[in-house]
């Protein structure tokens, strides 16, 4: 799960180009979304691409995407319990 | 300036609904959807998303989906006209994207074939066939387009130096739209059905609708075009102000334009897309003007969103309210979301009606809404339209060369500035979160605003209005978001590339970093997109103290430039940049004044004539011209260069002529930074003879104006005066 965190963080930074942003900036169980990072729902549906890209999870509907993407910790729950490429 | 009402003179549409008013109408009264699977271009994977298209057209036509689809339109609209109309505004935001997606998947080269791509190629083949010499203007402002060209007809017949306007709006289904809302997961998968608690969001659709509009009464008639309103959100790339601010703006001022009450309104045709933020919106804004409730509905449900046609089809649906006593049902509605406090109508209503609102809102927070009547009911306001020109307090540019120090400084000295600035000269001083979704374009725009507005003495007040031209749009969006959607087989498009690559982005960003609110309104006219946006400037800007930003930009790029642009060749080093001016209608503490006398078709009789004759007469000029910037367009040289030549011998004048794309390079705004150039001499008081390769100018009180000229397909000038 500490690995998977991580990786998501790297991936964000780089999907998001949050240049002024390092990994350990990152709070996992803070929100992650309209949080500090400026990241709204126009970078919620460029995750959710690579969430489907990368774990071959799809997030189409609002109200699942509002749950998954609260956190980090809880993107990392939602791959780690529903992806076949993740070991856990 | 004239008080005359602006009569509907004549209406043309097709839509999914079908071709021409009796088949449109009849498909309203029998509240039927025609939103179906889509058929138009196969799919790498998945079943078909449901679309809205047009049926029967000419597929044996070399031209775009959507010139074919503008011309029957337009044709409809002209029917019994023998005279061609003065002007022509259309909204589009597709232009010819279908045909160039599909070459480039046939990975074509052959820069030829991709001749029609340009926004611009839609206004300018409909005014070829329709011998239309005057102003053709085309607006891009996202699905507000339609409704946005309307308006702007509706100001510039006021202005009464124009008797007959084609406006209208025109879209294409294409992949860029349909994967593009599919990827911010907006589309409805089960169909569209707006105001529903279920709703899902919208359905991608396409189509034309025009309005022949014109100041002399004619025999018969559709209707009153009685006011439009504007305004932006400066909220959100994509997502609509949540209270439906902007919404609220566009309905208030376009009732306001128009002299009417809201109780004056009989029935809404909504913007109602069905995506549940643009209807909770709408519904907001609504609650808040609207003390007691007219009838409304959304006609999406039926037709799809045609985008930036969806506007202009919809106040041609408006007319068939007004004149046919027809109120369309809200299609698709199954059960109504209490959350918005109204009920649509169910069924299609036989009511008569007086007076019809009709809303348009698109990406970038982009709103218009027009008021469509009956003739003879409302007393006609007094409108105080705008006069000519406009007075510029700040400008910056930015060129190969760099910012406006370096560029304007080699420039001064005859120097060329041409090539594509540096990556860190763009988005200087810009703050990494701001554009860390922003690529070329944007970045370059949001850049040139800052130091417009920096340069001017507006420190305590913000620009109201942004109008910004650009030729060809967010280049490097347009090709990462076609890009990736080829190589990841259609299944992975972006979502943040689709929102960047509207041709509003740029100008929806900077009314975003400045929270202007007013009109923001993009124009895609090629060469003439600078001129584009300074004409609806003149025609918009009508608050009297407010401050507004005008923008001339483009990017080079390496794979889309050398393909779209017919004046850039392979193989050939790029040049990019652009300029920005912060202007007003006051001339206090001012640099100097622009305004932009002429706009017309390079080919028409006597054009040279009546060019001259705008800038006051060839006395008037040589008594007051120091300078001509004149700017020839690589693709149209033997034509703009006999037009010189023409204009040099009518006018007797002998002053210095400089071409300044030699010194900015090939890119559609160069004209921008020509009139920075400009604006740098009247502001030093003087033209070094390094510039023109003569003696130095001194400008004083006489010797006070320089003229841009564009020259080629249009013919356009600028004047440029020390106050």
């Amino acid at each position: 799960m500490n690995k998977l965190i991580e990786e998501l963080k790297v991936k964000l930074i780089d999907i998001l180009n949050l240049q002024d942003v390092k990994p350990e900036d990152f709070d996992e169980n803070g929100q992650l979304v309209g949080g500090e990072l400026g990241i709204d729902s126009i970078d919620v549906l460029e995750m959710a691409v690579m969430v489907e890209k990368d774990y071959g999870i799809i997030i189409n509907n609002q109200e699942l995407g509002e749950k998954v993407f609260f956190s980090l910790s809880n993107l990392a729950e939602h791959i780690t319990k529903n992806s076949s490429r993740v070991s856990s | 300036m004239t008080d005359k009402p602006v009569y509907i003179g004549g209406v043309g549409i097709i839509s999914p609904l079908g071709s021409g008013i009796a088949k449109t109408e009849k498909i309203l009264r029998q509240n039927r959807s025609t939103i179906e699977p889509l058929e138009l271009f196969s799919l790498l994977q998945g079943s078909p998303l449901p679309v809205g298209q047009v049926h029967g057209l000419d597929e044996q036509s070399p031209l775009p989906r959507t010139h074919r689809l503008a011309h029957i339109a337009a044709t409809q609209a002209m029917e019994g006209c023998i005279r061609p109309p003065d002007a022509i505004i259309f909204g589009t935001t597709t232009g010819g994207i279908l045909t160039t997606e599909q070459l480039l998947r046939a990975n074509e080269h052959k820069k030829e074939l991709y001749r029609y791509h340009g926004l611009n190629t839609v206004v300018s083949y409909i005014a070829r066939e329709l011998n239309c010499t005057g102003p053709a203007l085309t607006v891009s402002t996202a699905c507000s387009s339609g409704a946005v060209a309307i308006g702007m007809a509706l100001k510039m017949l006021r202005r009464g130096q124009v008797e007959t306007v084609l406006a209208g709006g025109v879209d294409s289904l294409s992949r860029l739209t349909y994967f593009g809302f599919h990827s911010l997961q907006l589309v409805d998968r089960a169909g569209c059905k707006p105001l529903d608690q279920n709703r899902q969001g919208m359905v991608v659709a396409e189509g034309a609708g025009m309005l022949l509009l014109t100041t002399v009464k004619p025999k018969n008639h559709h209707g009153l075009l009685l006011g439009a309103g504007f305004s932006c959100d400066a909220y959100h790339p994509a997502a609509p102000h949540p209270e439906g601010q902007g919404a609220f703006t566009a309905m208030q001022t376009a009732l306001t334009d128009g002299g009417l009450t809201p109780d004056d309104i009989g029935y809404i045709n909504l913007h109602g897309t069905g995506t549940p933020d643009n209807d909770l919106a709408e519904s907001k804004a609504i609650h808040r003007l609207f003390t007691n409730l007219p009838p409304l509905s959304s006609i999406k449900g039926a037709s799809g969103h045609s985008l930036a046609a969806a506007g202009a089809i919809e106040a041609v649906v408006s007319t068939i309210t007004v004149s046919h006593d027809l109120m369309p049902a809200n299609t698709g509605l199954e059960k109504v979301d209490p959350v918005l406090g109204f009920t649509p109508l169910i069924n299609p209503s036989e009511r008569s009606t007086n007076a019809v609102l009709s809303n348009s809102f698109g990406f970038g927070g982009n709103n218009g809404a027009l008021v469509i009547g009956k003739a003879g009911i409302f007393p006609q306001p007094v409108v105080r339209q705008p006069c000519r020109g406009l007075a510029i307090h700040g400008y910056s540019c930015l060129a190969g060369a760099g910012d406006t120090a370096a560029a304007i400084d080699r420039m001064q000295n005859g120097v060329s500035v041409a090539g594509r600035a540096a990556a860190d000269v763009i988005s200087k001083n810009l703050p990494p979160r701001l554009i860390r979704r922003l690529k070329r374009l944007p970045r370059m725009t949001l850049s040139l605003a800052a130091g417009a507005h920096e340069n001017s003495q507006f420190d305590n007040q913000n620009p109201g209005a942004v109008f910004m031209g650009t030729g060809w749009g967010a280049l490097s969006e347009t090709h990462d978001f076609l890009s990736r959607l080829t190589d990841s087989k259609e299944q992975f498009p972006s979502p943040t590339d689709f929102v960047g690559s509207v041709h509003n982005g740029p100008a929806s960003q900077v009314a975003i970093m400045f929270g202007s609110t007013g009109p923001n309104i993009t124009t895609s006219g090629g060469d003439y997109s600078f001129e584009q946006a300074l004409f609806a400037a003149e025609l918009m800007l009508d608050d009297p103290a407010g401050a507004a930003l005008i923008i001339g930009a483009d990017e080079g790029h390496d794979a889309f430039s050398p393909l779209f642009d017919p004046s850039v060749r392979a193989g050939s080093t790029l040049a990019d940049g652009g300029a920005a001016f912060s202007v007003s209608r006051s001339t206090v503490g001012a640099k100097c004044s622009i305004s932009i006398p002429f706009f017309k078709s390079g080919k028409g009789d006597g054009v040279v004539a009546a060019l001259i004759d705008s800038l006051g007469g060839d006395i008037s000029l040589q008594n007051s011209c120091a300078l001509v910037l004149a700017g020839i367009p690589a693709a149209g040289r033997r034509e703009g260069e006999l037009q010189l030549e023409q204009f040099m011998t009518q006018s007797k004048l002998s002053v210095p002529v400089v071409h300044y794309r030699r010194l900015t390079g090939e890119f559609a705004s160069a004209s921008a930074v020509a009139t920075a150039l400009a604006v740098s001499f009247i502001e030093t008081g003087g033209i070094p003879g390094a510039v023109t390769g003569k003696r130095d100018i001194v400008i004083d009180n006489r010797i006070n104006k320089i003229l841009v000229l564009g020259l080629g397909q249009y013919i356009t000038v600028l004047e440029i005066s020390r106050l």
